[in-house]
């Protein structure tokens, strides 16, 4: 019972490290005086001023545009490829699989930089479509290490016996493969979706003139001095990811629960 | 059969290739060769063949900054691990339902900016900051601790950004582990630590070292939070590199720095597979 | 799937949206802090043309775009001075057509043909900016007026500085007595010795916002941009603005055409509509730093003129120094800011 304490106690612990500073900063886009110092009053106003910003709303899509088209291409691409460095072997597979390391190992900057110079190199307009490769580049290597560590540890037999009994290979992956490195997956798409979210450096050379999106905006909100419209829209993001997060929990539990009722 | 095998193959690697070949392999091309020409100190990169970005790094200052990165970058890869171990196997212990709940939780500040939340930290850590408002409230202490603006608040600002990139990985190791080996080692009369040890880390070895590396690298490229919570007094590798490019105007030995970067993270790997042994069965590396 | 089809669907309206615009757009990469939104959005409800506006924080920032970018990717860029000098030298500037600028002569006289563009046929003045000591006068009593006064041990961990390396070395080597661009080895050898002693009493370096560590009463003492300290001075009228008798430093933003500009006849358009002596009042209280623009000086409020660190005397310009261009200097410059840090 008391080892039992102390465990949620430690869990308890980890949790106020996590969302202290985020409390801190919902509650100041609540305060009337426009710096992040003392509470002086409780106001609506940054959140009306927040939703008259055109360019904030504008920067908004863009993001959501960006980190959901990324995510969901590298998250495809990253499990397949995971699939075929473990399965297969072809040319040229050791010096891939070590180039996969670059984008995790170079600094943003520098990839950033690098990427524009390959941009230019093939006379690209920077667009959206620029951004969102970008995004890519540096997601896919996430999303193979998560699927390859489940993959690494996904009994080898599992798949032998599928295609024994006379399955082929894409029956196996659908059937048998899939479903069983499904929490590499998610656990992938989530970490390439996070990462798109927050990048500033990669995407502020990769952007377009006309492709602002939100992390870039708050950067260059935050060289004036972090004001509480700034922790306001922070706050609402904050407020769309739980309702977006906790909705998709509750219907994989659902899922979870039918399933072990059957 | 052979033929939807062949299929598969082709699926499930090409665009792999041209995924490394075209976005990877060129940009790095392009540092690689970019950190053999000379800088023209007018903006410009003249197309000679030189050593000298390289000597350059092996100058005691540039070495004194290549030693504070490791040791930032291990320190919190050490500290994110104290802390996502017990986590992780205490979740184990939850029923499923509270196990997704949790890590539903543990993502969801990851998916505010890092930038606004580093600024948290700000608002709890500094002089009048929340945090010693309430020791000195308290009278826990009398006069206000330094918590930032210096190595604490760089290794709080660290572990707080990249502690998802272990917890992530270690997590689906650690929700794999079988429980009746923990039993057996129980059995066995292994204490705590022993198991934990002999058992849990060798069995969760992949997701360890992949965390890891997500963890360690990031954090010697990371240069805003030296900035913000070390008061930009501490210069990182991400900070000397960004240097090159956004204030020096040296492409050439910003190039340089990367690669040698690069590098010595390969030897880390390598190091480790050796060490390890095992690396290539266990397949964490890539 | 399903979601991939909408997201490509999205994404053809939100581009589809943005390029049917008659009176055309303007591609703007500007300072993060000068430009309040409001002036963009009256110039578009005005004109009519829509402006995409990027930021960035240095000027080196700046020239690593323009430079990897593709030519005609943006249309008007505010470098400042030795930034003008260099991107002359390296052709990536259109000249501008003075024509197309009506309120030129807008700008006052003495900030008109200036060193590094002296017929302005690549660059027009926006704003000055000088640094200046800030001083908290309910803690710190004593009387300071140079660099040198900064090194006293009571001020330990007491200091805010810009991360800058150009400026705090430049202020080293002025309060040792050299010029703030000098090269010379053994002057820096002094100046690294300097800044190390002043180290000690180093709290942060921070150009973004160095006001915050005023008014969170986090140092006493600062060295920053005048407008960062206008802005403290106006929230704490404790703090006392002091021009350091070595001399400030200086940095003139300009407008000026990055080369193979698609847009231009836009971006003469927003040009003008900035050197409007109303616009431009609008602008420069709101981030004070020092105008330039003649036509203004009327309009300003005496909130700005009575702020030491927003109006700066014309004698303290006059004194002032600017940043050169060190050629490969710039390499012990960087090597000394590595040793400091």
């Amino acid at each position: 019972m008391k080892k039992k304490y102390l465990h949620n106690l430690f869990l308890l612990l980890v949790f106020a490290f996590l969302y202290l500073p985020i409390i801190v900063l919902v509650i100041f886009s609540f305060n009337s005086s426009s710096l992040n110092i003392v509470f002086e009053q409780f106001t609506f106003r940054w959140y009306h001023v927040l939703l008259e910003n055109r360019s904030l709303l504008e920067a908004f899509m863009n993001t959501m545009i960006v980190a959901f088209t990324s995510t969901i291409v590298s998250t495809i691409i990253g499990t397949i490829s995971a699939i075929g460095i473990k399965k297969y072997n072809f040319i040229g597979k050791e010096f891939i699989q070590s180039l996969l390391y670059i984008p995790i190992v170079i600094p943003e900057i520098v990839l950033g930089i690098s990427l524009l110079s390959i941009y230019t190199l093939f006379r690209l307009d920077l667009s959206l479509v620029t951004l969102i490769i970008a995004h890519i580049t540096f997601s896919i290597p996430f999303v193979i290490i998560s699927v390859r560590t489940i993959l690494d540890s996904l009994p080898s037999n599992l798949e032998d016996a599928s295609s024994d009994l006379g399955a082929n290979k894409f029956k196996t992956f659908w059937y048998v493969t899939l479903p069983s490195i499904m929490p590499g997956i998610t656990s992938g798409a989530l970490l390439a979706f996070t990462l798109s979210l927050d990048d500033v450096i990669i995407s502020y050379f990769t952007a377009g003139p006309d492709s602002n999106t939100l992390p870039l905006k708050i950067y260059s909100m935050i060289k004036t001095g972090i004001t509480p419209d700034v922790n306001a829209l922070s706050a609402l993001i904050l407020v769309v990811t739980i309702i977006i997060l906790m909705t998709s929990t509750v219907l994989q539990l659902r899922k979870l629960r039918k399933e072990t009722e059957l | 059969m052979k033929n939807s095998n062949s299929i598969f193959k082709k699926i499930t690697t090409i665009p792999l290739k041209f995924y490394a070949g075209i976005l990877i392999f060129l940009p790095l091309l392009y540092i690689f060769i970019l950190s053999f020409f000379r800088n023209d100190y007018y903006g410009g990169i003249i197309p000679d063949f030189t050593f000298d970005n390289y000597r350059m790094l092996i100058d005691v200052v540039y070495l004194k900054v290549f030693l504070q990165s490791f040791l930032i970058a291990f320190i919190t890869t050490f500290i994110c691990i104290c802390i996502s171990y017990p986590f992780c196997l205490i979740i184990k212990t939850k029923k499923e339902t509270t196990q997704k709940l949790i890590m539903t939780f543990v993502m969801i500040p990851f998916l505010t900016n890092s930038l606004i939340r580093t600024y948290g930290w700000i608002v709890l850590l500094r002089k009048n900051g929340v945090i010693n408002q309430f020791l000195m409230g308290t009278h826990l202490i009398s006069s206000p601790l330094s918590l930032m603006y210096n190595y604490f608040g760089i290794v709080i600002g660290m572990v707080y950004t990249l502690l998802p990139f272990m917890i992530l990985p270690l997590n689906s190791a650690v929700s794999k582990l079988d429980d009746s080996l923990l039993d057996a080692s129980k059995d066995l009369g292994a204490n705590r630590l022993q198991t934990f040890f002999k058992v849990v880390v060798p069995e969760t070895l992949p997701g360890l070292f992949n965390g890891s590396l997500m963890v360690f690298i990031p954090a010697i490229g990371l240069f805003f939070i030296s900035d913000i919570l070390g008061g930009g007094k501490l210069m990182l590798l991400g900070n000397l590199i960004k240097n090159q490019f956004l204030t020096a105007r040296n492409w050439p030995f910003g190039a340089a720095i990367s690669i040698t970067l690069i590098i010595i993270t390969f030897i880390f790997v390598k190091l480790y597979k050796k060490i390890g042994g095992k690396m290539d069965d266990l397949g964490g590396g890539l | 799937m399903k979601k991939i089809v909408i997201l490509l669907v999205i994404i053809f309206l939100v581009t589809g949206c943005t390029s049917k615009n008659d009176a055309g757009v303007v591609n703007i990469l500007n300072w993060s802090s000068y430009i309040p939104d409001s002036v963009i959005l009256d110039f578009e409800k005005e004109t009519g043309i829509k402006v995409n506006y990027g930021t960035y924080s240095s000027n080196e920032e700046c020239l690593a775009k323009i430079q990897s970018a593709k030519p005609g990717t943006y249309d008007l860029i505010f470098p400042s001075d030795y930034m003008i000098e260099l991107m002359k030298k390296r052709n990536l500037l259109e000249p501008l057509d003075r024509e197309k600028i009506l309120n030129w002569n807008n700008i006052a006289d003495n900030y008109r043909r200036l060193d590094y563009d002296k017929e302005n046929k690549y660059s027009l003045p926006f704003l000055a900016a000088t640094t200046v000591i800030v001083v908290n006068r309910e803690h710190i009593k004593d009387t300071i007026t140079s660099y040198q006064d900064l090194l006293k041990p009571e001020y330990k961990n007491n200091i805010v500085l810009l991360d800058d390396q150009r400026i705090v070395i430049g202020m080293a080597l002025q309060a040792l007595g050299y010029d703030m661009n000098e090269t010379n080895k053994e002057a820096l050898k002094d100046a690294k010795e300097w800044l190390l002693k002043l180290k000690e009493n180093v709290k942060a370096f921070d150009s973004d916002s160095p006001k915050t560590f005023f008014l969170t009463n986090e140092v006493d003492i600062g060295v920053m941009w005048n407008a960062e300290a206008a802005i403290a001075k106006n929230k704490n009228p404790n703090l006392e603005v002091i021009y350091p008798k070595e001399g400030v430093a200086i940095s003139i933003d300009n407008f000026a055409l990055p080369k193979g500009a698609k847009h231009k006849e836009q971006a003469y358009l927003f040009i003008d509509y900035i050197l409007r002596p109303e616009v431009m009042q609008e602008i420069i209280e709101d981030y004070p730093y020092k105008n330039v623009n003649q036509a203004t000086n009327l309009l300003l409020s005496s909130n700005y003129l009575n702020n030491p660190a927003s109006n700066i005397p014309d004698y303290v310009i006059k004194n002032g120094h600017f940043v050169n261009n060190i050629g490969d200097s710039i390499l012990d410059y960087d090597k000394l800011w590595a040793e400091i840090k």
